[in-house]
């Protein structure tokens, strides 16, 4: 494959497996949102919080997508590794890399909107664990920072901007 | 190596990264997501559940006005609200009308793939309903005072209170899968007592091909409550039949198979007091110790015991797997557990209870 080929594909997958990720996790946990609030309105703005975690990874995923044709000069400038020798490709699935890096991990969504929506099932039953539901659903999120600092890392080292 | 070999060996790795990862990932929501909202807004029910608080003030209520009037902020209101007089038989009969409100609400919320537990659930009062409306047919007694307002058959069942004769309901029974241990009671077959283990064998061999054709975890979940379920009937079936003074042989008929316990040295010895002795070392043992005193008096002491020991196993269960199957059973089981004590209160106030012995004898039912 061509060295744009990569890099378009690391910048697709990083937001677009993150962005899925965080719409099913928000689905999920927005299902459950609307059955505690079917059940009493009150419900509504724990829901509500709970429901938003999982939407960050798609957010990391963007700031990926940015860097990545930024350093390729997609964005500013002409694509820098036109050329299909052994360096670019290399650069280039450096890239497609630093994409899949937070793609995956941005996959983490998904259990974050079931631990968020078993939160919100359980801030229905007892308010007082609202502030425990967010904990234990924000610990999912990690997998996501541990992913976009790693891409970082991979951008900057093996690219560079 | 050749950039055509590095790009080849790049690309086969990223379709089998990606078959895996949409494989688990699929696999993952199809698990979780179809009970994302049944079981939140499950819990949101459980939290408008009546409290010991609530309890008391309808243990207060004096009269049966007073106590349909306290109901009012609760889920019942819907159901109290058509009363057409503030009787015993009418209440019972709104709070078995909400019960089996609960399980349509249940079988509507829930994935297909295992809300038919919950009308098979609802298909168990139809077997207390039919065996209830039999034995009172033989003997003799108004067979529609048996009746509860709740079950899959209740039109059918009511047809079979009025009738006139035996074959007039093996005519109503028709097409069930109740008809042929009907027939074989008229035709003297079998006696009262077997017709209705018959109907509890067929009822929980449904259940059970049910629960074992399921998958993952709701399988695990459905077969850890209905074996408890089972072992419940078999062990009060049990020691009841032992209080009896009948044989091993005979005790053996009466049980259903299915269950996690093996009651086979229960049924040989001689008196309840060894039959409990062998119950000792199985799950239940605690829960028998505990209750064994009051137990030799009155068995429904055992069965309470027993039920709650099942809710709280499936609490348990529910906690393990939080987006599952389980936690709408706990909530049916909570349910039933709170009705059985609307309607002992009920019958309480109707006596002319008084308010506080009424909390002490509704706190011995939780």
């Amino acid at each position: 494959m061509d060295p744009i080929v990569y890099v378009s594909l690391g910048a697709a997958l990083a937001a677009g497996i993150a962005g899925v990720a965080s719409a099913f996790g928000v689905g999920v946990a927005g299902a459950a949102a609307a059955g505690v609030v079917a059940e009493d309105e009150k419900n509504f703005r724990s829901a509500l919080i709970l429901e938003g975690l999982p939407m960050t990874q798609s957010i990391y995923g963007l700031i990926t997508l940015f860097l990545i044709l930024l350093s390729s000069g997609i964005i500013g400038g002409g694509f820098k590794f036109a050329d299909a020798t052994t360096d670019n490709i290399i650069k280039s699935v450096i890239l497609m890399g630093a994409g899949l890096t937070v793609g995956l991990t941005g996959l983490s969504a998904i259990p974050q909107g079931i631990i968020a929506s078993a939160g919100i099932g359980a801030v229905a039953k007892n308010p007082k664990t609202f502030t425990q539901g967010v904990i234990f659903a924000a610990m999912a999120e990690t997998m996501a920072i541990f992913g976009l600092v790693g891409a970082l890392i991979m951008i900057a080292t093996g690219v560079g901007f | 190596m050749e950039t055509g070999v590095v790009t080849g060996i790049l690309n086969s790795t990223i379709a089998l990264i990606f078959t895996w990862v949409a494989y688990k990932t699929g696999s993952y929501i199809y698990k979780y997501t179809p009970y994302s909202y049944p079981n939140a807004r499950i819990s949101a029910m459980e939290a408008k559940m009546l409290n010991s608080q609530k309890f008391n003030e309808l243990a207060e209520s004096r009269t049966l006005q007073n106590f349909v009037v306290n109901l009012e902020d609760t889920q019942y209101r819907d159901y109290l609200s058509g009363l057409s007089e503030y009787s015993v038989e009418e209440i019972e009969r709104a709070l078995e009308k909400s019960l089996a409100g609960t399980y349509e609400m249940l079988y509507k919320m829930l994935p297909k793939r295992s809300r038919d537990v919950f009308r098979l659930l609802l298909e168990e009062w139809d077997v207390r309903n039919i065996a209830a409306v039999v034995k009172a047919k033989l003997r003799g007694e108004p067979a529609i005072d048996y009746v509860s307002e709740i079950g899959l058959l209740l039109p059918k069942v009511k047809a079979m209170a009025e009738a006139k004769s035996m074959e007039e309901i093996l005519v109503i029974l028709e097409g069930t899968p109740y008809e042929e241990p009907f027939r074989k009671l008229i035709l003297g077959e079998i006696t009262a007592s077997q017709f209705e283990t018959e109907l509890y064998r067929l009822y929980y061999g449904r259940l059970l091909d049910y629960a074992l054709s399921r998958k993952g975890d709701e399988k695990t979940i459905l077969l850890e409550f209905l074996r408890m379920k089972v072992d419940r009937l078999n062990i009060v079936t049990a020691l009841r039949a032992k209080a009896a003074g009948m044989s091993a042989e005979e005790i053996r008929s009466l049980l259903l198979s299915g269950g996690s316990v093996d009651l086979e040295g229960v049924i040989r010895v001689d008196d309840v007091g060894m039959a409990l002795a062998e119950l000792d070392s199985t799950r239940y043992g605690k829960v028998i110790r505990e209750v064994r005193e009051e137990l030799e008096r009155n068995f429904g002491v055992l069965e309470r015991a027993l039920d709650e020991y099942i809710l709280q196993r499936m609490v348990e269960v529910s906690r393990f797997y939080p987006l599952s199957i389980a936690a709408p059973i706990v909530y049916v089981l909570k349910k039933e557990r709170e009705i059985k004590k609307l309607r002992a209160i009920v019958k309480l106030i109707a006596d002319g209870v008084e308010p506080e012995r009424i909390k002490e004898m509704i706190g011995d039912l939780a």
